[in-house]
């Protein structure tokens, strides 16, 4: 015991010294390599090598589809870009993030210590996001957000550290808002219960939209929670039907949406309230789990019919297919292959080739280029803002129209209720 | 009772925050409560729906709860992995009644189907059950301290990331025939027949195994274990089947509640048993550990007061989204028993065993 | 039922050595067919150890049938006997493989067992169809098997330098991203190295056998200079003590420097081992000395986490806008008071009862920083953002790296405390109430106050870890805040030897930095896990790097439990099969 204790000692001498040593070191910083100077940094490919992406999303665990949707996104992107640019084959560097803050760090981290990652793509969770970007930005790598929709991310008012983030997915601001637009405006309901499950996703989602109604006029009787876990929905949906809401809100995830929806059949004063979920349930999974209950629940999803979307939307659909052999399985995988396709785009504006052969990219530079990048995305137009807001959201309403798993598919089932398309 | 007592009368100053404890629990109670009954804000039926709900998610802690008290009366173990048990159980029973539901066996002839689904579930969690005490926790019969507990542990992880690893890890949905959608209305009030089947079907499961604990002589063995394992092997009693026995019959307890919470909750994961376990534990310590009939009482308790609870309690004093803090009143509910009544409503001889 | 309940325990007939080796192959063979099952095998297989060679996957295998044939051979008598055993049994667990094989080509079975996919029966089979499939798989599991034995039946020097250069090499190729890495980045000779041992993608063919043989070489160097040691006097008490403190140095030194050949990534890892540490440290005075199983040990974590954040966060729910220093302390004085506002309900509850009541209580945290209740003090699911990084002077602490070194001192500092603890009158005054509370309070162990210390002092540790955990992530989620967290600290206390410092560093290596470089197979994490808790508690209660102390209550034990084994309720079987192990 004295041992390792003296031991321990020592180490921590040691340490302390050579802490000292490495702490003068900043991460980043201005050089020049080869024919390009660049503030934070420059990439050095070698003839041949390959161009190193990196992209972490959430690759395990429940939320799985969520990631792996926007993985295939990039994949197909690759694929469309000829798995090459500028002479030199393109390599995904995929880490897995468990859609949570520390899975966020240690993936961040992962990609920063490898210096030949040249961008970075995802993540598909905010707060898995809110950590990584900076640790990314620290190490001189713009990361090209696929999915994580928590405002802040993009707000006006974000810190330097957040410099390096685009993301080319939609706002929950405007998710809330358009929803609550839809709630009061078409289905003309005016007393709503908010609901989430613990998650910052839903609760962010709850919290806007009840402020958004307000707004509008229309009277939130109270936000209820649960826990993602929960079964047993008896008892609070009973507390809900003594309120006699219009409307539920539940943009929650798919297995406590699914028990909600079927229990409330059952519980007595709910008959007339009618159900609004977020755009997480659209997924065969929640078809199964929801069971018959699921016919006739809306919810707000971003519309990916083809006349609101970017023309190459059904062509990639059945390049989708063709390749992993079902269609898209969760929601993002448009914004993900614009945010590669942006990427690549970015890349190429910036990128010089040496006599040899060897390629260079300046981090500042490639940053702002991917600030400056503008394009018709298979999601819609992209075109960032000063903050990194590259993405706009064209809200449409989605509905249940079979119990059949098998069935689904974004816009036969559940179908497109809203806007009516032309 | 008697050493805690002891211990603690030296130090008022404990004594004191306990009392504090006491009273600040009780308040937060009775001032809800009454704060809640005052602003009348549901009617007597949406209160009797509160009972029903809670009555029967009871009847499912309570059958879970059996083959707790069963194995730490027995072996003072607390097998952490039962209710990974149950989830075994309503695993092999969903792939038995989704065959039922696509031959069409589970609308047409449901008594038939739902035995046979029963019998698929019983014997996967009781086998499991078995091979668990096998591997897992024979080996530590004469070990005190930690190890078995932390063995308990083990097995409940190896189970549950098993049946992801062999199953996946999404949400399975339960057949839901059309016999158990109806419901009974019985003076103007709407009771789910699900509801009522399973409850109904819980307490006489419950009964046999009472008259099996009773009345066989392998209960009597078992019973005879539970008060004194060395007598009890002196006299010629063979210690090692009598714990395989009770660890069988909470397997049987285990994939009949797994089944019922299946078909009442329609969803099946790799997750499922581990908080219902959880709380069913907490049941059995809540009707007294090692009694058979507290532990259906504890059951039966726990689940109306997680029903019941947050809307009679913390509505009244203004606590926003009182569901969420469900848990949390299950928990202290629990904590309050170890504390201050750690024999449990019905347990008496168990007290100071272990506890 | 009733008629059946025997009076007597019935005895076996013990097993002839044939029927054991059939056993043992059936046991390797049922192993091998569950990992498929469980999806591992196919998993592991995306990681190579030699490109285009093998696979980890693969390497599994023929790990099973190499276990197969050495536990086989153990029943033999002669040598000619062994090598037949291990052929057998390596046999029979490729057998099993192969029938796993038919089965699939028989029957689909992918509608329920998910894994059992057509990738997995081309891995089984590598592809060359189910006759040629199985034939290979028989015979593969034959060969491997005839290997273990032989392995296990050559003499110690030889068999220590093959396995030393097979560990190596699968090392080499399973962390062959990050050993690129550090090549690359550490200077032009270890970049050439690299470029000699690896190719883009992973461990070449040449790569392999040269470093199979440097391995094997430096393992039989070592045998030698060994082997000479012993050969003169033996080695005094003192000298042994030495150069076991030389070992442990050199080691912590690596460890210590490791991170910064290695860069961040190597940095974020070791520093969560570190977090781990501060906190095993923290639930070893309380499990592993005062014996108190505490499952809601997390609650500190968070308290830790929250206070940090709370008090210097650049967000709304900011109380105060301290430095990290300033708020560290009070974050740890605060744990300490929580510790022991958790300790006093549950004084009275012991044991397994214990246990459930401080998850309860732990529980009940991590309801509360999540629910909407205290969201407006908490930050409720939108959690706690923008904590400032600590900074000594100029210099901010942001690199993973710079934060590694912050959770080392600390951990230094813990672990001098807990060292002192140890030996202290309060140490021994909670081995005295593990070991027995009543007569610990019959020698005059104020209870109340030793277990009020420990939950208090095991809370301050925690705090401190979390305190360094909210600067890491910059935020603080509630979600970070599972009663996974206790268990995992639980475990890997267990694994590294209740009650001993060491013993700590080496669980939370094993189980927080393993599992870490190994991201990829996260899901299998808890499968793991659940499977090293009960290998451990079977074959190796008190850990890895267990303590002296603990070393000898075992033994102690042991002998006493062979005293008394005639008048107890073990069967004969049972004897026999945990003499075996």
């Amino acid at each position: 015991m004295r041992n390792t204790a003296r031991g321990l000692l020592a180490g921590l001498v040691t340490g302390l010294a050579a802490s000292g040593v490495l702490l003068g070191v900043p991460p980043a910083m201005a050089a020049t390599v080869g024919p390009v100077t660049d503030d934070i940094g420059v990439v050095r490919i070698a003839k041949g090598a390959p161009i190193q992406i990196g992209g972490y999303w959430v690759l395990s665990g429940p939320d799985t589809a969520l990631g792996l949707d926007e993985r295939r996104g990039v994949e197909i992107a690759m694929k469309d870009a000829g798995d090459s640019l500028l002479g030199h084959p393109l390599k995904l560097v995929a880490e897995d993030d468990g859609c949570n803050a520390e899975g966020g760090q240690t993936a961040a981290t992962k990609l920063a210590a490898n210096p030949q990652i040249v961008i970075v793509l995802g993540p598909a969770c905010s707060s898995s996001n809110t950590p990584a970007a900076p640790i990314l930005w620290q190490a001189g790598i713009t990361d090209i957000d696929t999915a994580a929709t928590a405002p802040a991310l993009t707000a006006a008012n974000r810190k330097p550290e957040y410099d390096g983030l685009v993301r080319t997915v939609f706002s929950d601001a405007d998710q809330g808002k358009a929803d609550a637009a839809y709630i009061f405006n078409v289905l003309k309901a005016r007393r709503a219960v908010a609901m989430h499950d613990g998650s910052p996703y839903a609760q962010q989602l709850a919290a806007v939209f009840a402020a958004n109604f307000k707004q509008l006029g229309g009277e939130v009787l109270s936000t209820e929670a649960v826990a993602p876990t929960d079964v047993d929905m008896h008892p609070v949906l009973t507390r809900i039907a003594s309120e006699k809401p219009d409307v539920l809100y539940l943009p929650m995830f798919i297995a406590a949406t699914a028990q909600i929806l079927r229990q409330a059949k059952d519980t007595s004063g709910l008959e007339h309230t009618h159900m609004f979920g977020g755009s997480s349930l659209a997924a065969a999974d929640f078809i199964e789990a929801a069971g018959p209950a699921v016919v006739g629940f809306q919810i707000g999803y971003p519309d990916l019919s083809p006349e609101a979307m970017g023309q190459g939307y059904p062509k990639f659909v059945e390049e989708y297919k063709k390749a992993y052999g079902e269609g898209p399985i969760s929601g993002f995988h448009a914004n993900a292959y614009d945010a590669a396709t942006m990427a690549f785009k970015a890349i190429q504006a910036v990128a010089k080739t040496d006599d040899a052969g060897n390629l260079y990219i300046g981090r500042k530079a490639l940053r702002d280029a991917v600030f400056a990048t503008k394009f018709e995305g298979i999601a819609g137009p992209v075109a960032c803002d000063p903050h990194g807001q590259c993405s706009q959201l064209k809200a449409a309403v989605f509905e249940f129209t079979s119990a059949d798993p098998k069935t689904y598919g974004i816009g036969k089932n559940p179908k497109k209720v809203y806007p009516p398309s032309h | 009772m008697s050493a805690t007592t002891l211990t603690l009368r030296r130090f008022n100053a404990v004594d004191v925050i306990l009392w504090l404890l006491r009273i600040g629990v009780l308040l937060i109670v009775v001032i809800g409560t009454l704060a809640t009954l005052i602003k009348a804000r549901y009617t007597i039926a949406q209160w009797l729906d509160f009972v029903m709900f809670g009555l029967t998610i009871g009847s499912i802690y309570a059958q879970i709860a059996l083959g707790y008290t069963m194995v730490y009366g027995v072996l003072r173990l607390i097998n952490f992995a039962h209710g990974d048990i149950v989830m075994t159980g309503a695993f092999a029973g969903y792939f038995a009644a989704a065959g039922f539901d696509r031959s069409g066996l589970l609308e047409s002839r449901p008594v038939l189907a739902m035995a046979g689904i029963l019998l698929v579930a019983v014997l996967t969690s009781t086998c499991i059950a078995v091979l668990t005490e096998r591997i897992a926790y024979r080996p530590f019969r004469r070990v005190q301290g930690l190890a078995p507990l932390i063995c308990a542990i083990g097995v409940s992880f190896f189970l549950e990331q098993t049946f992801r690893g062999l199953f996946g890890s999404s949400v399975k949905s339960y057949p839901d025939p059309s016999w158990l959608r109806a419901a009974f209305v019985v003076f103007g009030f709407r009771i789910p027949r699900v509801d009522v089947l399973v409850i109904g079907l819980a307490l006489v499961f419950m009964a046999l195994l009472y008259m099996v604990v009773q009345r066989t002589r392998m209960g009597t063995a078992m019973r005879a274990v539970a008060e004194d394992a060395e007598a009890a092997a002196l006299m010629g009693i063979d210690v090692n089947r009598v714990i395989v026995f009770t660890f069988m019959l909470g397997g049987v307890m285990a994939g009949i509640a797994g089944v019922f919470y299946a078909f009442l909750y329609k969803q099946v994961y790799f997750f499922m048993g581990f908080t219902p376990g959880i709380k069913a534990f907490g049941a059995a310590v809540l009707g007294g550990i090692g009694s058979i009939p507290g532990a259906m009482l504890g059951g039966f308790f726990l689940g109306m007061v997680e029903s019941v609870g947050p809307t009679l309690f913390l509505d009244g004093i203004g606590i926003p989204a009182p569901y969420q803090l469900r848990d949390l009143i299950a928990f202290t509910l629990l904590i309050m028993v170890l504390i201050f009544r750690p024999q449990g409503i019905l347990g008496e001889r168990m007290a100071r065993k272990r506890a | 039922m009733p008629t059946s309940l025997a009076i007597l325990p019935r005895r076996r007939q013990p097993a002839t050595p044939l029927q054991r080796t059939l056993g043992v192959g059936l046991v390797f063979g049922v192993i091998g067919v569950y990992l498929a099952a469980v999806g591992l095998l196919p998993m592991l297989n995306k990681r190579s150890v030699i490109v285009d060679t093998i696979g980890l996957g693969d390497a599994t295998m023929i790990a099973i049938g190499l276990g197969a044939g050495a536990m086989a051979a153990r029943h033999a008598h002669t040598r000619g006997g062994a090598t037949l055993h291990g052929l057998l049994a390596g046999a029979v667990a490729g057998a099993m493989a192969a029938a796993l094989a038919v089965v699939m080509q028989l029957v689909s079975l992918q509608s329920i067992f998910i894994q059992l996919s057509p990738a997995l029966f081309t891995m089984l089979t590598l592809g060359l169809g189910l006759a040629g499939g199985a034939a290979v798989l028989i015979g593969g599991g034959a060969a491997a098997g005839l290997a273990g034995a032989l392995l296990r039946d050559s003499p110690p020097g030889g068999r220590r330098i093959v396995l030393a250069g097979l560990g190596t090499v699968v090392v080499a190729g399973v962390f062959q991203e990050l050993i690129q890495l550090v090549l690359q980045n550490a200077g032009a000779l270890t970049t050439s190295a690299s470029e000699f041992f690896y190719t883009w993608e992973g461990l070449s063919q040449q790569g392999a056998a040269a470093i199979f043989v440097i391995a094997a070489i430096i393992a039989g160097l070592n045998a030698m200079v060994q082997r000479r040691a012993a050969g003169r006097v033996a080695a005094s008490e003192r000298r042994v003590r030495l150069r076991r403190l030389l070992r442990a140095g050199i080691l912590l030194l690596l460890l210590v420097c490791f991170p910064l050949l290695a860069g961040s990534y190597i940095g974020q890892v070791l520093m969560l081992v570190g977090l781990y540490i501060l906190m095993g440290m923290g639930l070893n005075l309380e499990v592993g000395l005062a014996g108190l199983l505490d499952l809601g040990f997390v609650a500190f974590f968070a308290v830790g986490a929250y206070t940090t954040a709370l008090l210097t966060a650049d967000s709304a729910h900011a109380l105060a806008a301290l430095s990290y220093w300033e708020a560290m302390p009070i974050a740890v004085l605060l744990s300490i008071c929580v510790g022991v506002i958790f300790g006093i309900p549950v004084l009275g509850v012991r044991g397994d009862y214990l246990a459930v009541a401080t998850m309860g209580l732990g529980e009940i945290v991590r309801v509360i920083v999540t629910s909407d209740f205290a969201a407006p003090l908490l930050g409720g699911a939108q959690g706690v953002l923008q904590i400032p990084k600590p900074r000594i002077g100029a210099t901010v602490l942001a690199t993973p790296v710079a934060l590694f070194y912050l959770t080392l001192a600390a951990s230094a500092v813990a672990a001098y405390v807990a060292w002192r603890l140890e030996n202290s009158r309060l140490g021994r005054a909670w081995m005295a109430l593990r070991d027995d509370e009543d007569v610990a309070q019959a020698l005059g162990v104020n209870l109340i106050r030793s277990k009020l210390l420990a939950y208090g002092l095991g809370a301050a540790f925690a705090g401190l870890g979390g305190s360094i955990f909210a600067v890491m992530l910059s935020s603080v989620y509630p979600s970070s805040f599972q009663l996974l967290i206790s268990i995992n600290v639980l475990a890997l206390i267990i694994v590294g030897g209740m009650g001993s410092l060491p013993g700590v560093v080496v669980g939370s290596l094993a189980l927080i930095g393993l599992p870490e470089l190994l991201r990829e197979f996260g899901e299998y994490r808890y499968l793991f896990y659940g499977a090293v808790l009960v290998i451990m508690m079977r074959l190796k209660p008190e850990g890895l790097w267990p303590s002296e102390v603990r070393r000898r209550e075992l033994h102690a034990g042991d002998e006493a439990e062979a005293l008394d084994a005639g008048a107890d309720l073990l069967p004969a079987g049972q004897h026999a099969s945990s003499a075996a192990e």
